[in-house]
């Protein structure tokens, strides 16, 4: 009962990457588990794999990318301890997706903050950023963070708190 | 009228075929009016196979030649306990295939298992045609639910070399749940406890309407009703050990009653408080003299034997409601599937773990086939009526330094997923990594499953860690696994997947197609075209006509029973009645009317050698004798203990083979450069993954440090 026209499966395949698991699912940030369990039969039933069987080669692979992250939305939002790990992970600006193995590990918010950066450097460096942060020594954070990219130059949460602390920088000067 | 598609249930024991046309759904009859047809695959000397009954009757007389329980080894590695245990048990040869895999061997030629459950489906998609006349070419074929990678693989192989399109791989417990809800609109969570010949799921459903959400499947492929007869067997060997001073587990042919025996008395206990096992002749002595097994066995004794099997279903059960979060009386229904689930002692025990009456709607040998002809149905109709949410059974699991394996996606997701995970470099200038795929609940890499492994190259020489290697794990609907890698740098990927043992790869399959060995399988007889065209719903489909040109070593027609008399639950027909001469027209037949003979004590005697289910008493009695068929042949010259037990250097040797299992891809090493490392070693695999997900605390590094953050 995909009730979806073609193109709007193709445009909603487009998008994906920028849809958050309570948007794929039509649901509210606090959605309860009855909800989440709805939501995720109602959209199973639009995008499900056995759905693609008569449509044309790019219909039925949008289905199927989209069924995929239907299950990987559920699969974190259904599980409490994932679930907080991924709202944690929302509420400070991260991606839209979570590896399943990272939300099952990583679990709560201690662990993750305690997780932050790949290097011990690196964790240093940023540690430091954020207390600096907290003291308003935004220039001294810049520095920081800068120094904690040079051991993890790919770190988006370095980065993102880099840019984040420029523009308090900038704003402190006027 | 839309295509046919038909659902089939391979079983261990026995295969069903079922299909849904307009509103009805039809187990589909085999010639001898039965809905089950023994899985069993028979090698006659003239090149010609047999499928189903013919063949069972082969495994006493020629078990050398007849592959049973094919099952149990299909997708498995040869060094797998599954294979070393069937090798110490089983008749037929069964060597060593290529990178570990399992054949067959009966004569010089060798199969592979595919081939082998092949020929079952060519059976059942004969039985099929035979009953629709029309052809079949469509199939959903089910699985047990805790089947890995490789088997379901293996099994879809299978279907392809029968000239199938398989349209699904579908989970048994899920198909028995569709079986019980569809268009019921329910609103319930149910347990389908499926104890089959060879397997042990259990599955927890939610269903919601048209939607059956699997909240978690737990399984063990070792636990089923063969594992109940060998306990049987083993009692009576015991006892005529001690009585006699023989071993009948040496003699092949013995053997191979006992097991029919121990068969039969499951069957009968299922019906019966009591049976009589009788097995004349079952050995001749040193001194020539033959000797008899005569024994009664009751229902309590059979109970204490096989108590712990049934405890060990429970701990499955156990794991599967704590995946599931709820608990037994929090169900809405417990559903049984597989024919020892007809035991009463299975269902007075699952009364008792679940603290509620098992359902008894669907039939336990009917219901997975008849699921999955609903399925097969749905998917080749434009619309669908059910959908179906399944999860995958294991962990899917990625070899990392240490031995160890790290999950990418645990057990009972929801399928289809898709996981990615980034990986780099170990050492300075590595040149290429190799990614090993695991499925198992084990930390150590040793202790899951291994799917395959394979080598990834071509990147740029850089030092350590500078290479990110995107590697993308995919489960499908089918609970098929697919891994591709991808450079990041360069975009260039690589599927080259190098599965070790089971599968088979493309060109495997298309010499194997090309071979044909499978078109052996001798034809079924057609059936009476008013018994094809009358769609019945789930009742018996009575009219089988005048079928079957059975041909000179084929049995006679079994006793059938018809009219109103015939409950639609029924499970199978009993054994085709004792059909005295057919076998005489075999060679290698003698006349010697030996028997095996089961009897309850008090009540009239049971036709055939299959007990049949209680119901079916009213049913007019065969003749007395209850002699089986198969067993009117005379042993062929005593085995020694050599040919049958397994050598235990051999044993030895399988062990170096598990442990070399990673050696072999060292050819794959394409460097010119003389390497002074293995490239094997997974400690040149590391997780980088930092950039994947963009949140924090994406490290997982598994060398890390803890606790050196600040």
């Amino acid at each position: 009962m995909s009730t979806l026209a073609p193109t709007e499966i193709l445009a909603l395949a487009r998008i994906l990457p920028e849809l958050d698991y309570y948007q794929l699912l039509h649901l509210q940030p606090g959605a309860s588990p009855a909800e989440i369990k709805m939501g995720f039969h109602a959209t199973s039933r639009a995008f499900h794999p056995d759905g693609n069987r008569h449509h044309d080669a790019e219909i039925g692979e949008a289905i199927d990318k989209i069924a995929k992250r239907v299950s990987e939305a559920y699969s974190v939002l259904r599980n409490p301890r994932r679930r907080q790990a991924y709202d944690y992970q929302r509420s400070c600006g991260g991606g839209v997706r979570i590896r399943l193995a990272d939300a099952e590990t990583v679990g709560g918010r201690q662990q993750s903050e305690a997780r932050e950066g790949r290097t011990p450097q690196g964790r240093q460096f940023f540690n430091l950023a954020k207390q600096e942060l907290s003291r308003k020594q935004f220039a001294a954070a810049v520095r920081n963070l800068q120094t904690a990219l040079t051991f993890e130059p790919g770190n988006e949460l370095f980065k993102n708190k880099l840019a984040e602390a420029r523009a308090k920088l900038d704003d402190a000067r006027g | 009228m839309a295509e046919i598609a038909v659902g089939i249930d391979l079983g261990t024991s026995n295969s069903c075929v079922a299909v849904r046309r307009d509103d009805s759904v039809e187990v589909l009859r085999n010639s001898y009016g039965e809905s089950t047809t023994a899985s069993v695959v028979f090698f006659g000397k003239d090149n010609v196979v047999q499928v189903g009954n013919a063949a069972r009757a082969s495994i006493i007389h020629d078990p050398v030649r007849t592959i049973q329980s094919a099952k149990r080894l299909i997708g498995r590695y040869y060094f797998s306990e599954e294979v070393k245990k069937a090798r110490a048990i089983s008749a037929y040869e069964i060597v060593e295939g290529e990178n570990h895999g399992v054949l067959v061997k009966v004569d010089e030629e060798k199969f592979t298992l595919p081939e082998v459950s092949a020929m079952v489906l060519r059976e059942m998609k004969a039985i099929a045609e035979a009953r629709l006349g029309a052809s079949v070419t469509k199939a959903v074929i089910t699985v047990p639910a805790f089947f890995n990678d490789n088997q379901r693989q293996a099994t879809k192989d299978a279907g392809k070399i029968a000239g199938l399109e398989v349209l699904r791989i579908l989970n048994e417990p899920t198909a028995a749940a569709l079986a019980y809800g569809f268009g019921q609109d329910l609103s319930q969570r149910v347990a389908v406890y499926d104890l089959g010949g060879g397997t042990f799921d259990i599955s927890v459903l939610e269903i919601s309407e048209d939607v059956f959400e699997v909240l978690a499947t737990c399984g063990d492929t070792f636990l089923g009703g063969d594992d109940f007869d060998d306990r049987l067997i083993d009692l009576v060997a015991d006892e005529f050990m001690q009585a006699h001073g023989v071993n009948l587990r040496n003699d092949r042919y013995a053997l191979e009653k006992l097991k029919v025996a121990a068969e039969g008395a499951k069957k009968g206990l299922s019906a019966d408080s009591e049976v009589e096992i009788r097995i004349p002749d079952i050995i001749v002595d040193k001194d020539g003299n033959s000797q008899a097994i005569v024994r009664k066995l009751d229902i309590t004794e059979y109970a204490a034997l096989v108590n712990d099997l049934v405890q060990r279903t429970f701990k499955v059960c156990d794991e599967a409601l704590q995946q599931a979060g709820i608990v037994g009386r929090d169900l809405d229904g417990v559903i049984l599937v597989g024919g020892p689930t007809r035991l009463p002692l299975i269902a007075e025990a699952v009364r008792e773990y679940f603290q509620q009456d098992p359902k008894n709607d669907v039939d336990p040998d009917e219901a997975v086939a008849i699921g999955a002809a609903i399925h097969a149905a749905s998917l080749v109709n434009t619309e669908s009526e059910a959908y179906l949410l399944d999860v995958t059974p294991l962990s899917l699991r990625i070899g990392v330094a240490g031995g160890l394996a790290e999950t990418v996606i645990e057990r009972n997701t929801p399928v289809p997923i898709e996981q990615t995970r980034t990986f780099t470099t170990f050492k300075d200038y590595q040149e290429s990594v190799e990614i090993q795929i695991f499925q198992g609940e084990s930390r150590e890499a040793r202790g899951n499953e291994l799917l395959g492994q394979f080598v990834f190259s071509g990147f740029e020489k850089a030092p350590r860690g500078e290479i990110g290697i995107d590697v993308t794990f995919e489960i499908n609907a089918d609970g098929i696994v697919d891994v591709r890698a991808r450079d990041r740098a360069t975009g260039q990927e690589a599927s080259t997947r190098i599965t070790l043992s089971t599968g088979l790869s493309e060109s495997d399959l298309d010499r194997i197609m090309e071979e044909g060995r499978t078109d052996r399988v001798s034809a079924q007889p057609a059936v009476d075209d008013v018994a094809v065209t009358e769609p019945t719903g789930l009742e018996i489909d009575e009219g089988r006509g005048e079928d079957l040109d059975t041909g000179a070593d084929e049995e006679p027609e079994p006793e059938l029973l018809v009219g109103d008399e015939e409950p639609t639950t029924r499970v199978a027909l009993p054994e085709p009645g004792p059909p005295e001469p057919t076998l005489a027209d075999s060679p290698d037949t003698v006349t010697d009317p030996r028997a095996i003979a089961f009897e309850t004590s008090g009540d009239a005697e049971i036709p055939g050698l299959e007990h049949s289910p209680s119901a079916f008493e009213s049913e007019p009695s065969a003749p007395d004798s209850v002699i089986d068929v198969t067993d009117m042949i005379e042993p062929a010259a005593e085995l020694t203990e050599e040919e049958l037990l397994p050598d235990p250097d051999d044993l030895e040797v399988l062990e170096d083979v598990e442990l070399d299992l990673s050696i072999d891809l060292t050819s794959l090493d394409d460097s010119d450069e003389p390497r002074t490392d293995p490239i094997l070693d997974n400690d040149e695999l590391e997780l980088l993954d930092e950039e994947l997900f963009e949140e924090p605390g994406t490290e997982l590094n598994p060398r890390e440090e803890p606790g050196t953050g600040s």
